[in-house]
């Protein structure tokens, strides 16, 4: 109990890194949860569009603009702004259409149509759009001379619906968040429980302390069994937040049996959190350092497994680095899940895998750890 | 001996390992990591060859039209799609694998798309089979206006076909080039460095103060005037901090090739005015608030990452949020105001807006300076 | 003799408490004066005041004939400090770290190379020159932090404090730096609260308490006003009630203490007392082991000054 209190004590001393990296977790899981709320029956996935008409907004030119209205998104924007926001991705295209376009397109001029793009997958897109408009337009407006006969055709050629079926049963946006949330996850746990675990170790390494602690009347053995007790305590308790917080952000899709899989997934990459925490504690003995080694540990494997910027995105050599980071094969469970419909062994076999990964890297902490300790006793 | 306390703090700051760490080490190595997180994410967005796959049955394999169409478009170059001819069974599966974007199929009713989430992919995809029925319409139409005669059908609708895909759409892209968002990653992790540096100015002012430190209070009773102690003080450290943000320019410029656009020289006036903010913000901090010296570094620390975080640090969207709907929150941030000037020598021709950021750095430093000096003056203390 | 130091009516309150009250001293030429008194009497305060790095209330303080400003460098050049707290930097070396300090004060490089090294030598520091202060011993530091302080060679040095803490080693090696300081031409003002330190080392002591000065004299002056002659202590084995009650009757005798075997007889005034005091214990066959005789410590100075120990 006295060891245990002792451990509680300087947790107590050491708390604001802990609220610091929950807050951080709160606070990024929030704003993009409000970012990425997708609904999930299918709207054709518009692009945003700003359309800067310099013309009268009368005849063809507002069919144009209609036509871009209808298949697009259009954003309202403050004109002085409209830069910023490209670069940004407020808006993927603006089209800046020309005074007198109305005029000159009917007198064939064929006149050019200013754009600005994102050059990504939703401005081609837009710009295919348009192209097959001016296209169709351009090659009417040369058979139809009354501009109403024209407009009428220019809008029956264009008129067509494709149907398109939604197969899925997986509520994939609810399951993006909690993946969101669990990845996101990977960087506080490990943060937290490295820089806790380190501080407390180091905390009762110092030298005197651990003299004092030698020469009592408690087995150092027992005193040690019971601090590790007390970090996997503090471990489970700070997973027990998160899970919870995981709750209120994510609602009843933790209760799935996908959430399950986050669930213990989560748990297990706790565990391992802790041997890495106690491996770098027997590494490292200064605590001054370990600001530094929890901040590069902890950022280093959440940018290069996923847990900030989507593993679609990341290039793959970066991804065949990874996979020597545990976060990886957490991560790796998250993204699975997320995608996952039915659950049999077959489709669970990824998941078991990563899961297997992860106990294993525990396992290997735990070694290292009890050799290299083992190794700094004879030279003391 | 302004030279004698010069050299002396240098060594001092050079040789405190934290410091180091914190104001060499930690930005390069968290450049690294955007560098490497952040490489392909652009590359990503941009739009890419389209995995579907298409039901090879009956009802397929007779309508020409889209046979052509989908087999022109999975070639070349520019192909935009990687078709996989499968039964209706293998596609579903291939769907629920997460291998194809969608499927078509097609029956005698309708041509149908089959996916799992809605995307660009997906949309992309419905339009091309739009596309086709577009094109089949206006070929019809120019055919039903024709004056030819009725005889000469396939010349008439070749013709036709040659008329509508020789139309040109006059476009024209006037956006810059510079486009790349994440670039704006990297400023702000030399927004952060510039901002650091303002614990090497705290540290260089806590050991020139008696109610600060123990060697303060052995500085102050020296024969050595107040003033020229903290100016050669600040000096030092303001050299390590240009050393220590110029190797992280040259490292993000070579190894990262992080693009900060045409202007170089301004680049340089940016990271000079930026850790001179930086500076002030420590020599104030260092000189007004009268607590632990890791108190003051935890002050440093949060007040940088705050202003990061608001500059688009842990989320570009941020920035862009701020500067869009609270514009004061970033014109009175520091962090922003290098970030921004970056930015805008990036992505911007004209000047206005850097000399704008530039002038509100010089603004911001001097106020710190200004209320810095105010408490310095204080020449002898109530209390130590 | 010349006045070094000359503080008039000093004052200097936080908030409510008087830290220093209406306190003037004035310091001589060549002179190692003690300043003594329990932790929180004011010696840390005044000496602050003295060397305005704090402000104060009322009072006037002239160093060498000037007033004392912050700014007075001219005066500040001549005086060195060694604070009650290790003042050095981590980052630097013991060579480093006094050629530093010493580089406040003295300008020419060659000068300041033999007076760092004339300080290394004084405390005895020689062999741990490329050290940085983590690797020294809490003695080892302390004499580094004094090498730091009189490294530019002052004409008045203020020691507060410099033993807390030390090795008697170290301390013994401190002692004597600081004799030697004084026989090189220099004035030394000493704060402490281990009085054997300023009966050793100090020419005059002054004793303080609650900011007012309570004594100043040589140590022998302040003795005589602890009032008391000879304190004389005997380990006995068996003795009467009646006996100490003949031993108070004595004419020279003050007090009378006896508990657990020891007895201690304290005398005001009076010669041979120890002689008196044997042959009346033989004659009341009184068997004792150990018997030794003391001169009043500043303790008792302390004691009698104001009802309470120097040291809790």
């Amino acid at each position: 109990m006295t060891v245990f209190k002792a451990f509680l004590k300087v947790l107590n001393k050491n708390k604001s890194p802990i609220i610091l990296y929950t807050v951080i977790l709160i606070c990024f899981g929030a704003f993009n949860f409000q970012t990425n709320d997708k609904s999930i029956s299918f709207v054709a996935d518009k692009p945003d569009v700003y359309i800067m008409n310099n013309d009268e907004e009368e005849g063809i030119t507002k069919n144009l603009v209609n036509y871009l209205k209808d298949n697009s998104n259009i954003v309202e924007l403050d004109e002085e702004r409209l830069d910023d926001a490209l670069f940004y991705r407020d808006v993927n295209y603006i089209v800046y259409i020309p005074k007198n376009y109305r005029n000159d397109f009917l007198n064939g001029k064929n006149p050019t149509i200013e754009v600005k793009s994102t050059t990504d997958a939703q401005a081609s897109f837009e710009e295919m759009l348009l192209e097959r408009y001016l296209k169709v337009a351009n090659t009417l407006q040369g058979i139809y001379q009354d501009e109403e006969e024209l407009i009428r055709e220019i809008n029956e050629v264009l008129e067509t619906e494709t149907s398109i079926e939604l197969d899925s049963k997986v509520d994939v946006s609810s399951l993006a968040k909690a993946t969101f949330f669990y990845n996101f996850l990977s960087y506080s746990m490990l943060a937290g429980v490295i820089y806790v675990i380190c501080l407390i170790i180091s905390s009762f390494n110092s030298r005197n302390v651990r003299k004092r602690i030698i020469i009592s009347s408690m087995n150092y053995k027992k005193h040690n069994r019971i601090l590790l007790l007390s970090n996997l305590l503090f471990a489970f308790t700070l997973w027990l937040i998160y899970v919870i917080m995981s709750i209120i952000l994510c609602g009843k899709v933790i209760f799935t049996s996908g959430g399950i899989i986050y669930l213990v997934n989560s748990l297990l990459f706790t565990i391992m959190s802790v041997t890495l925490a106690l491996l770098i504690s027997t590494i490292v003995n200064n605590k001054d350092a370990i600001n530094g080694i929890v901040n590069v540990v902890a950022l280093g494997s959440s940018f290069l497994c996923g847990a900030f910027v989507p593993v679609e995105y990341l290039p793959s050599f970066i991804i065949k680095i990874a996979h020597i980071l545990p976060s990886y094969w957490f991560i790796n469970t998250n993204e699975t899940v997320k995608y996952l419909e039915v659950f049999n062994f077959n489709s669970l076999k990824p998941v078991i895998i990563n899961m297997g990964m992860l106990v294993f890297f525990s396992i290997l902490f735990i070694i290292l750890n009890s050799i290299i300790s083992k190794r700094k006793q004879i030279i003391d | 001996m302004f030279r004698h306390n010069f050299w002396y703090s240098l060594k001092i700051l050079f040789r405190s390992k934290a410091l180091i760490f914190w104001t060499f080490a930690f930005p390069l190595i968290l450049g690294t990591f955007f560098y490497m997180a952040f490489r392909d994410i652009e590359k990503n967005e941009k739009l890419d060859v389209i995995d579907i796959a298409i039901v090879d049955n009956e009802e397929f394999k007779n309508k020409q039209d889209l046979v052509t169409t989908f087999e022109g478009l999975s070639k070349g170059d520019n192909k935009l799609f990687n078709i996989s001819y499968v039964s209706l069974e293998h596609a579903s599966s291939m769907l629920s694998n997460n291998e194809i974007s969608g499927y078509l199929l097609v029956t005698d009713e309708e041509n149908k798309i089959i996916v799992k989430e809605n995307g660009v992919n997906q949309t992309i995809f419905k339009y091309v089979l739009e596309e086709i029925d577009t094109t089949k319409r206006i070929v019809n139409d120019i055919v039903a206006n024709s004056t030819k005669e009725f005889t000469d059908y396939e010349n008439i609708y070749q013709n036709a076909i040659k008329l509508y895909n020789e139309s040109e759409a006059n476009i024209e892209d006037i956006s810059t080039t510079n486009l790349s968002y994440t670039m704006i990653e990297f400023y702000t992790l030399i927004a952060m460095t510039c901002l650091y540096g303002g614990i090497l100015g705290m540290t260089a002012i806590n050991k020139c103060l008696a109610n600060m430190s123990s060697v303060g209070k052995r500085v102050a009773v020296s024969a050595l005037s107040k003033l020229k102690i903290v100016l050669s003080s600040l000096c030092a450290s303001y050299i390590v901090q240009l050393i220590g943000l110029f190797l992280l320019l040259i490292f993000t410029i070579f190894v990262l090739k992080v693009d900060y656009g045409p202007h170089i020289f301004k680049v340089i006036l940016l990271s000079v005015v930026g850790s001179l903010a930086g500076l002030s913000l420590g020599l104030m901090l260092g000189a007004v608030f009268k607590v632990k010296e890791n108190t003051k570094l935890g002050l440093v620390i949060s007040f940088t990452m705050l202003g990061c975080f608001l500059s688009g640090m842990m989320g570009i969207t941020m920035k862009y949020m701020v500067d869009k709907n609270v514009p004061i929150v970033n014109k009175l941030n520091p962090a922003n105001m290098i970030t921004d000037g970056f930015y805008s020598l990036y992505y911007y021709d004209t000047f206005n807006r850097f000399y704008f950021n530039i002038v509100s750095l010089l603004i911001f430093a001097f106020l710190m300076i200004f209320i810095a000096f105010i408490s310095l003056r204080r020449e002898r203390y109530d209390s130590i | 003799m010349k006045k070094i130091i000359e503080v008039k009516n000093l004052t200097k309150a936080y908030k409510k408490l008087k830290a220093v009250d209406d306190l003037s001293l004035e310091v001589y030429e060549g002179e190692i004066l003690g300043l003594l008194g329990p932790n929180g009497s004011g010696k840390s305060t005044t000496i602050n005041c003295i060397l305005s790095l704090i402000s104060f209330n009322k009072g006037n303080i002239k160093i060498f004939g000037k007033t004392i400003k912050p700014d007075s460098y001219d005066i500040k050049k001549d005086i060195g400090v060694i604070f009650q707290e290790v003042a050095v930097f981590e980052e630097l070396t013991v060579y480093e770290n006094i050629d530093y300090f010493c580089g406040l004060y003295i300008k020419d490089k060659e000068k300041r190379k033999t007076y760092v090294d004339d300080a290394i030598n004084l405390v005895g520091l020689q062999e741990f020159m490329t050290f940085y202060p983590k690797q020294l011993s809490g003695g080892l530091l302390r004499r580094l932090n004094i090498a730091c302080g009189i490294a530019h060679k002052p004409k008045l040095i203020f020691l507060d404090e410099p033993t807390v803490a030390v090795d008697p080693q170290s301390r013994n090696n401190i002692l004597d730096g600081i004799k030697k300081l004084r026989d090189n031409g220099a004035t030394i003002v000493y704060t402490t609260h281990y009085m054997e330190e300023v009966e050793i080392l100090c020419d005059r002591i002054i004793i303080l308490d609650k900011g007012k000065i309570l004594a100043n004299g040589t140590s022998d002056e302040l003795k005589e006003l602890a009032n008391i002659e000879e304190k004389v202590t005997v380990e006995v084995e068996n003795l009467k009630e009646s006996t100490i009650e003949k031993i108070k009757e004595f004419k020279t005798v003050d007090e009378v203490e006896f508990s657990n075997n020891v007895l201690i007889v304290t005398y005001k005034k009076g010669k041979n007392n120890l002689v008196e005091l044997i042959d009346f214990l033989k004659d009341e066959k009184v068997v004792y082991n150990k018997i030794f005789s003391e001169r009043p410590t500043l303790n008792d100075v302390f004691l009698e000054l104001t009802g309470k120990e120097l040291r809790d």
